[in-house]
């Protein structure tokens, strides 16, 4: 075969090998990334362990999987309905962003409090940290799995 | 990062523009690299090929035989893909990385393919290179402005009725005016432009779907209808599913459109299985879908023709059967290596083998010119755009961007996987386009939106999504429940 | 995890997430690229070998489209038969002369081919079946086939100069060389533009209006028309009555001047013929009877050699049993056959008419050239060919040589039919019946022919003859349709074309 038709030939087997050489590179990382999600307890953010519910509603001891948005509250609407007296309607809201869990109180009449302390607007918290509303205490989870 | 750092008072409205903050992304730089490389070398091979089929060149090398082929156009291209990264850069995005550089690599592929084909098959920029390559680039600033600038999927979420209702309104106005292209009418005229609206359409459908299954999950979930033995969803259900189910034979009875029709309805009963992880449901759909073809097949002429010529090409090798017929031809003439970029698709009389080769059968293109091999790294590619949406979907936030973004990567995966199986002749052959392949400006534009939604929906540092709130039927249910 | 989570509350129902479904969904989608992959593996594995050869298959079609079809040429390395390439790189055929059209033939892709084209089809592309596809697409080689150059025994002046003889009569012209059976001339009119048909712009117009003329100037005359032989059939009857030793040179019949006055009464038939008044009441022998062409004495003669001997000597010749040639050749007949009067006529009459070349007789042209070949070898007939070698750039070159293809008559009676041809041509005589035939300073021997067509219209006017007596050259026939007597037509024509054959022979 003359030098023209073998370049020729090399060309075509190096375009092929470029292409499987995208490949490789991108299923390594695919391969890496789906390994490290499968280590992390899937779409699973926290848990929310209810520690004491003197109204019962929540039930106490329950466990709630959570997703990256919860609202708390009375109403009926919330994702974890809290029946307290002394909590409001819309009460709170538990967030998952990117990398970290923050409750936020909505302008609750009597406050939400984590770790006993009274948050403004919206507050940082992490796993084992307990959250209080009105009577009912709650502690965020690491998630299982 | 608009999302809060932790110390500001109060929720932040979201906002479409935030505040610069660049950050690199080496990984995506680092593939786009390998795909320029790749590029290149395949288009100094086909410059090569091409010069060595002149038949007035002289023996040894050619001089230039090695310059790349369509220089420019790749050049053009490969920086465009690069301002689209550095946009990303600077606007901070922590979106997914491998995407851009995987649809980079199909629609490179795309831009040789067509500088190979003969220029006259179309083009109203002056060639078809040169009009796909036109496509490309409005197809990448869509990709990156939709990248960075959708900071918040309100607007998809809340309005989903709207867009059903729009989609309607689209898939109406084709039925009437639209023009009969090859048998089909797909083709909507605006004037000067022609597009295909259902490209679009199949867009505004996953994001209706995400919103309407995410919505009413729980429901779906928890609640069945039983008829017998059989579980089907709820029934206040069961209405827009069957819509969904007449607006698929819709398309196929009025617009022809095969392919469209399976793949709204394919997408359709996955987004719905991943919703209710109910193989019964899918089940069902599949069987109703099973049944809705028989009895198109026995109605309608044109169905009946598909399948025929599916089964059997060979009856009416020059007719009826003849673009299948050669498509096989193509793969036939491939081999394991392929004939090399430039060197198949032997002309007879100056006319291509396969009509159509542009729009339709890229893929048996590329089958015949790069081979097996080639061909099943175009396949992995795709693979891994679905894969990549796929993981996009398991780490979203919440129901509603999970199958937002699961509906998408199937709506590019399912396509393919329709259109290179009706090539292969695996299911008949449809009319739909190989994503980011195949020649055509509606195609790549719906397909670009796709990637950049879920470029947007990849970004980590984007707003978590709002407070959900269950619907009024959930709610009326659920009082009274046990 | 499902059995820590709370599933039932009233206040929210904890969903299941979703991740695990859209894994399921992935998986799926993987297995069906899996399937995608597995299919394109059986169409570009496992079916490629048959797909590759299906005669549809483009490749194979441009394969033969693109393939250069051998040249043709002349005696003399004339190129009368080339190709052109067209706008799409593919080639198509172009002829020199039209003269050559009833032999060269035109090979077109729309309407296939003819002539030595279509009989050398596959020798001029160089391939049985291009089955180096595969091969082909894979590698830059050149053309794996290897197509193969004719050259002809034709004379391209000749054919031409034979082809403007005839002008506008419809006719046609056979030279051979009577020693080693090459054709130097097959020529037929009207010709046709074969070019016109090769070229794929003109093609089809040219076709149909060739197709629809109706002077048929697709037909070969040469050696495809079929005619009524007339007097120059006498020579089929000589070589028969005097092969058969049925008669000899001095056989007389005494009936024969009488007959002249009156014709001659075969089973209540007449025989005329109209020489009486130049031979007087002389009974000729043969030769005399040759040089005046007298239909009586053949008449008698033809009986008295009988049907058999006839029928046979006539297939020996070909009638009816062509020799292999290159090119497709008409059917020449003594009689159409069935009777039980010997050698299937059907009762002397019919016999007594063929002798003389009517009755039921039919022959080509190309067949009476052969006859005179005969006669000029010393009653060997050599095997006529027009191809002389094939020669390819891979195969090399292959000759054909000549080749005896059977002995007709011995020697000593082929001299005889030499001599009384030359009295029919150089005779006191017979010069009058063929004035014109004779090459100058060359003797010349022949026998021309008007061959009655029954009806109105002029009869067909035909000649044999060949040159020089001793050592001949080249043997001709020549008919020229409606041309009146054979002497008014076709002897000079042969005369002068044998004239110029032998001036270019030799060399002039």
């Amino acid at each position: 075969m003359d030098p023209f038709a073998a370049s020729l030939w090399l060309l075509r087997f190096l375009f092929l090998a470029a292409l499987y050489l995208f490949l490789f590179a991108v299923v390594r990382v695919l391969v890496r990334d789906l390994r490290a999600a499968a280590r992390e307890p899937g779409t699973e953010a926290g848990r929310l362990h209810v520690l004491a519910s003197p109204g019962g509603e929540p039930p106490a001891g329950a466990v709630f999987v959570l997703d990256a948005v919860t609202s708390l509250g009375r109403d009926v609407n919330n994702t974890v309905v809290v029946e307290d007296p002394f909590a409001s309607a819309e009460h709170a809201v538990l967030t998952f962003r990117g990398r970290a869990w923050y409750l936020e109180d909505r302008g609750s009449t009597n406050g939400t409090y984590v770790n006993a302390s009274r948050i403004e607007g919206l507050a940082p918290i992490g796993f084992g940290d307990e959250i209080q509303i009105g009577q009912v205490r709650m502690r965020l989870e690491r998630p299982r799995g | 990062m608009t999302a809060a750092s932790g110390t500001s008072r109060g929720a932040e409205l979201p906002s479409i523009f935030g505040g610069l903050r660049p950050h690199a992304r080496w990984r995506e730089l680092g593939f786009l690299a390998i795909v320029a490389t790749a590029l290149t070398i395949g288009s100094i091979s086909l410059g090569a090929t091409l010069r060595a089929r002149d038949p007035e060149r002289g023996a040894g090398i050619p001089e230039g035989a090695f310059a790349p082929y369509g220089a420019t156009l790749l050049a053009i291209y490969l920086g465009a893909l690069l301002v689209a990264h550095f946009v990303q850069v600077l606007a901070g995005r922590r979106s997914d990385q491998v995407l851009l550089p995987a649809v980079g690599l199909l629609g490179g592929i795309s831009l040789l393919l067509m500088e190979r084909l003969p220029q006259n098959l179309g083009g109203q920029f002056g060639g078809l290179a040169q009009t796909q390559l036109v496509w490309l680039l409005i197809a990448i600033a869509i990709v990156a402005v939709t990248a960075v600038a959708v900071r918040s999927d309100a607007w998809l979420r809340l309005y989903k009725y709207t867009w059903a209702a729009a989609g309607i309104a689209l898939l109406l106005l084709t039925f009437v005016f639209g023009r009969d292209v090859g048998g089909a009418r797909l083709t909507l005229d605006l004037g000067p432009l022609s597009g295909q609206p259902s490209e679009l359409l199949k867009v505004i459908l996953v994001v209706f779907l995400a919103g309407y299954l995410s919505e009413n999950r729980a429901l779906l979930v928890e609640q069945s209808t039983s008829i017998g033995p059989l579980r089907l969803p709820p029934l206040p259900y069961l209405a827009p599913m069957g819509a969904m189910w007449a607006i698929a034979l819709g398309i196929v009875v009025v617009q022809r459109d095969l392919g469209a029709a399976l793949l709204f309805f394919a997408v359709f009963l996955l987004l719905l299985y991943i919703t209710t992880a109910r193989a019964s449901y899918v089940a069902i759909g599949v069987v109703v879908f099973l049944l809705g073809s028989a009895l198109m097949y026995k109605l309608f002429a044109h169905v009946q023709q598909r399948v025929d010529i599916w089964l059997n090409p060979f009856a009416d090798p020059s007719g009826s059967g003849y673009q299948v017929v050669q498509a096989l031809y193509a793969f036939g003439r491939g081999g394991i290596l392929g004939t090399g970029l430039g060197n198949g698709l032997p002309t007879v009389g100056g006319r291509l083998p396969i009509p159509e080769i542009h729009t339709d059968f890229p893929f048996a293109a590329l089958g015949e010119e790069l081979g097996l091999i080639g061909l099943l790294a175009i396949l992995g590619v795709y693979l891994v755009v679905i894969v990549r949406g796929l993981r996009i979907a398991a780490s979203a936030a919440d129901d509603f961007r999970a199958l937002l973004a699961a509906g998408l990567s199937l709506v590019v995966g399912v396509q393919a996987f329709i259109i290179a199986a009706g090539n292969l002749k695996l299911i008949p052959l449809t009319g739909i386009t190989l994503p980011f392949i195949s020649y055509g400006g509606s195609s790549l534009l719906a397909n670009a939106v796709v990637i950049g939604l879920l470029l947007a929906l990849s970004d980590r540092g984007v707003e978590p999504p709002p407070v959900p709130r269950r619907g009024r039927i959930a709610r009326l249910l659920d009082r009274g429940a046990p | 995890m499902t059995a820590d989570t709370y599933g039932e509350s009233s206040n929210g129902s904890v969903r299941r997430p979703l991740g695990p479904n859209i894994v399921r969904v992935g998986l799926a989608l993987a297995i069906a690229f899996a399937a995608l992959a597995a299919g394109a593996g059986y169409w570009q594995v496992a079916r490629s070998a048959p797909l590759s050869v299906a005669p549809d298959n483009p490749a194979v079609v441009a394969a033969a489209r693109k393939a250069l079809r051998g040249r043709i040429l002349d005696r003399s390395g004339t190129i009368l038969a080339d190709n052109r390439k067209d706008d799409n790189g593919e080639p198509y055929r172009v002829y020199r002369d039209s003269a050559m059209s009833p032999i060269v033939g035109y090979a077109s892709r729309q309407f296939g081919t003819a002539g030595l084209e279509r009989a050398y089809d596959a020798e001029l592309l160089g391939s049985v079946r291009p089955d180096p596809v595969a091969d082909l697409l894979k590698k830059f080689e050149p053309d794996p086939l290897d197509p193969q150059q004719l050259k002809l025994s034709i004379s391209l002046p000749l054919q031409r100069a034979a082809v403007r003889a005839l002008g506008n009569d419809r006719g046609a012209v056979v030279i051979l060389d009577p020693k080693t059976g090459e054709v130097l001339v097959l020529a037929s009119t009207p010709i046709y533009d074969a070019s016109a048909i090769a070229n794929p712009d003109t093609g089809e117009a040219a076709f149909a209006k060739l197709r629809d003329d109706k002077r048929l100037p697709f037909l070969p005359r040469a050696t495809q028309g079929q005619y009524v032989p007339g007097s120059v059939f006498k020579i089929v009857t000589a070589l028969a009555g005097l092969g058969s030793g049925s008669i000899n040179p001095d056989t007389t019949f005494a009936q024969q001047p009488r007959a002249e006055q009156d014709g001659l009464v075969v089973s209540g038939f007449r025989v005329r013929d109209g020489h009486h008044l130049v031979t007087g009441s002389k009974a000729l022998d043969f030769y005399e009877a040759t040089e005046v062409s007298c239909n009586i004495w053949y008449a008698l003669t033809g009986l008295k050699t009988g049907g058999d001997n006839l029928a046979a000597t006539a297939k020996n010749l070909g009638f009816g049993d062509n020799p292999p040639f290159d090119l497709p050749l008409g059917r020449s007949q003594v009689t159409n056959g069935g009777g039980n009067f010997g050698g299937g006529f059907k009762d002397s009459v019919e016999l007594a008419n063929a002798s003389y070349g009517q009755a039921e007789t039919v022959v080509t042209p190309f067949q009476m050239a052969l006859v005179a070949a005969t006669v000029a070898n010393d009653g060997v007939l050599m095997q006529p060919h027009v191809v002389t070698s094939l020669s390819g750039k891979k195969s090399g070159t292959r000759t054909i040589d000549p080749s005896v293809w059977r002995r007709i008559v011995s020697a000593g009676v082929a001299r005889d039919v030499q001599q009384a041809m030359q009295r029919a041509v150089e005779g006191p005589l017979g010069r009058q019946f063929t004035s014109g035939a004779k090459v100058p300073g060359v003797s010349t021997a022949g026998k021309s022919g008007t061959a009655q067509l029954g009806g109105t219209g002029e009869p067909n006017s035909w000649f044999i003859g060949f040159a020089p007596v001793e050592d001949p050259q080249v043997a001709i026939a020549v008919i020229v349709e409606h041309g009146g007597r054979g002497g008014e037509r076709a002897a000079p024509l042969a005369g002068n074309l044998m004239t110029l054959a032998l001036k270019s022979l030799a060399g002039g």
